[in-house]
């Protein structure tokens, strides 16, 4: 008997602190299921960028590198423009009336971002730690190194860096690029112009004998004049980070598009058609040598966007 | 409706099984008053004994009453959220709810509810019904029977299995383990029901646990690593719960425990109901509106709000920050639907690739539809 009824009593103990436990965790899944949610959104990013608001998005590219920025038949196209087209699609950019594309050269990139002509540069901006005191980056979303484009006159004569160092060649580059930097450090000397175009030119003029930058450019002159060029693969110490140049005072914004840029590269990683392989297979791909992927952009914000319970498998 | 089963069961002379509606376990008069009852078996409502002693008629008015007003609540109260949904969404104005009262049908608007308000109802029923089979358990320690213990008792049992099912498939996935303690509860299940030797039994039920956390593994590690306790606790505690929550409670529990939580279910409803009433009846849309053969981005403009509709002249649109816009049909140059800001996930935990947040339902149709781009114009 004595154990029967400690064995109730145990029992009706065990019984109330089940139920007592039960409330309780109905109440905390009752006030879970309330609160908001702990990481920012990608709304409220957007709210907090400069951009929100906007009618239009204005988008710094380059009208003058084939493959990567060019005006063709009066529309911008080219990888850097796709990946420009994408970063503002997902911002709520979409349409011609909607975003606006502005021509900036080489050297007028930062000086277009800190003057605020542009919300985004999308131009072959390589990643570089002097330029991040000016500019925020997001990417990168290409891994370029540097070349020399060489005339077919001049392809067996201009093999190696030592070779550009021959005072007898006249060596061409943009202004204010990485390349015009790393060409110094090699002591190669120098014809510095406002961009690269003006050196393809000058060589098909013969003003110049050869045309240093990076391969992404350099593949579109070569796919400009196929029969006239040839790329010449040189040793130059560091690869080039591409990224997308965003004004130093709008972290949100950074935030949002490196977020975008992940995204593709997360579909990509899982075999889907990702926009940045769309992009590359459209325009650069059959030009370069090798295969390229998209590379893992860096510091990628966490935030939760309306297509994040969307399977992923 | 389910006063006549009731009359029957209340019958003293009634021996034999209880007739399948009614979920009171034993016929009263089989059971002397004094003797243990039996572990496994709910116990015969008190109400019952009381009835041999004062006569029937009382009892069964009562239960007749208790019925009604359960039945009035259960199909009233969504009526009136309706109509008054209708209200807050068209921002309070008299015209505009007027305008929303002659569009929007009332198939369409119990629809619309109920797609909005599934969760909540299974949600209010099922605590109903649980805290009604902890009650009516325990009850007859109390003189005057909770009322959720009586609503319980009088309620079909398919009733009460029907909204532990709506709460199966429209309750988020973290919180369904709790459908366990609450369904042993409401149906006062006990483990001796499985088999019954002991060792059989727990090894049972330490084979079923083991493999439910094993499903649950992935989910888990998730959720440690980004440092997440809710979850962890209401994906492993609740079976545990289940084990002995059913069960009379010590009366010194049970008459706090009786109008606290009657009160409490009361309050949570009504928090719970202010954002399904204002949760909109309307889909959301952006419709770009200009001028035929517009170009420049002056000449259009994105209205964000709810369709209302649309005829050969005009589309009515109830535009988001409140006001009708009544845009010339051919000045629609696109439309598209896009999310609201309610849907945005707290978590980043799945359990195999179903998001803890959505239900069965919304996991089911995600597999079917699994591609979701969010427009531009939605931003």
């Amino acid at each position: 008997m004595g154990v029967s009824l400690s064995s109730s009593r145990w029992r009706s103990v065990a019984t109330t602190a089940a139920v007592a436990l039960t409330l309780l965790l109905g109440a905390a899944a009752g006030c879970d299921s309330r609160k908001e949610p702990d990481l920012p959104s990608v709304q409220e990013k957007l709210r907090e960028s400069h951009i929100w608001g906007q009618p239009v998005l204005r988008i710094g590219v380059a009208d003058d590198e084939p493959l990567m920025g060019e005006i063709r038949d009066g529309d911008h196209v080219g990888f850097d423009v796709e990946i420009a087209r994408y970063i503002a699609a997902s911002l709520g950019y979409e349409g011609e009336h909607r975003l606006e594309f502005v021509a900036v050269s080489t050297e007028d990139r930062i000086p277009a971002l800190q003057g605020g002509v542009v919300d985004l540069v999308v131009s072959s901006f390589s990643i570089t730690e002097e330029r991040k005191k000016l500019v925020s980056f997001a990417g990168p979303y290409f891994v370029t190194t540097q070349e020399v484009l060489v005339p077919t006159r001049h392809k067996d004569t201009i093999r190696t860096i030592e070779d550009l160092r021959n005072p007898t060649y006249r060596i061409c580059t943009s202004g204010g690029s990485t390349t015009e930097a790393e060409l110094e450090k090699n002591q190669v000397r120098t014809l510095v112009v406002k961009d690269v175009w003006d050196c393809v030119k000058g060589i098909r003029a013969g003003k110049y004998d050869a045309v240093s930058s990076d391969e992404t450019i350099l593949a579109g002159f070569l796919a400009r004049y196929p029969t006239e060029f040839e790329i010449v693969d040189m040793p130059f110490g560091t690869s080039e980070l591409l990224g997308v140049g965003v004004p130093i005072g709008d972290p949100a914004l950074r935030d949002l598009v490196a977020y975008f840029l992940d995204k593709s590269y997360q579909q990509g990683r899982s075999g889907e058609a990702s926009p940045w392989l769309t992009a590359y297979n459209r325009t650069l791909g059959p030009w370069l040598r090798g295969e390229k992927r998209q590379p893992q952009p860096l510091d990628v914000p966490r935030l939760v966007d309306f297509d994040d319970k969307a399977p992923q498998r | 409706m389910s006063a006549a089963p009731a009359t029957a069961a209340d019958d003293p002379g009634t021996d034999g099984p209880p007739p399948p509606v009614l979920r009171t376990a034993a016929p009263p008069s089989a059971l002397p008053t004094g003797l243990p009852i039996p572990a496994g078996r709910a116990e015969p409502g008190p109400g019952a004994l009381r009835t041999e002693a004062a006569g029937g008629w009382d009892q069964v008015e009562r239960r007749a009453r208790a019925s009604q007003s359960f039945w009035t609540a259960v199909v009233g109260v969504p009526a009136i959220f309706s109509v008054l949904r209708l209200g807050i969404e068209a921002g309070g104005e008299l015209q505009t709810t007027l305008l929303l009262v002659a569009n929007v049908g009332p198939v369409n608007l119990l629809a619309g509810f109920l797609t909005t308000a599934a969760r909540l109802l299974s949600t209010v029923l099922v605590a109903v019904f649980a805290l009604g089979g902890v009650l009516a358990a325990s009850g007859h320690r109390l003189t005057r029977r909770p009322l959720f213990a009586r609503w319980t008792e009088i309620t079909p049992g398919w009733f009460v299995a029907a909204s532990f099912l709506m709460a199966l498939v429209t309750w988020p996935l973290l919180y369904l383990p709790l459908l366990l303690p609450t369904f042993a509860a409401a149906f006062q299940l006990r483990p001796e029901r499985l088999h019954e030797r002991p060792a059989v039994r727990a090894l049972i039920l330490v084979a079923a646990y083991a493999g439910y956390l094993w499903l649950l593994v992935p989910t888990l590690r998730d959720a440690w690593r980004q440092g997440e306790p809710l979850p962890i606790v209401l994906l492993v505690a609740p079976p545990l719960l289940a084990l002995f929550v059913a069960g009379p409670l010590p009366s010194v529990v049970i008459r706090p425990l009786a109008p606290v939580t009657q009160l409490a279910v009361l309050v949570v409803l009504v928090w719970a109901a202010l954002p399904v009433i204002s949760t909109p009846v309307l889909p959301l849309t952006v419709t770009t509106v200009g001028e035929a053969g517009a170009a420049s981005v002056d000449a259009t403009e994105e209205i964000r709000g709810h369709v209302v509709t649309t005829d050969d002249v005009n589309m009515v649109i109830l535009q988001e920050r409140g006001g009708v816009r009544y845009v010339p049909v051919d000045q629609v140059r696109g439309q598209v639907l896009c999310p609201s800001e309610e849907e945005l996930p707290r978590y980043r935990l799945r359990i195999h690739d179903f998001h803890v947040e959505d239900s069965l339902l919304e996991g089911l149709g995600r597999r079917v539809r699994p591609v979701h781009r969010v427009d531009a114009a939605c931003r």
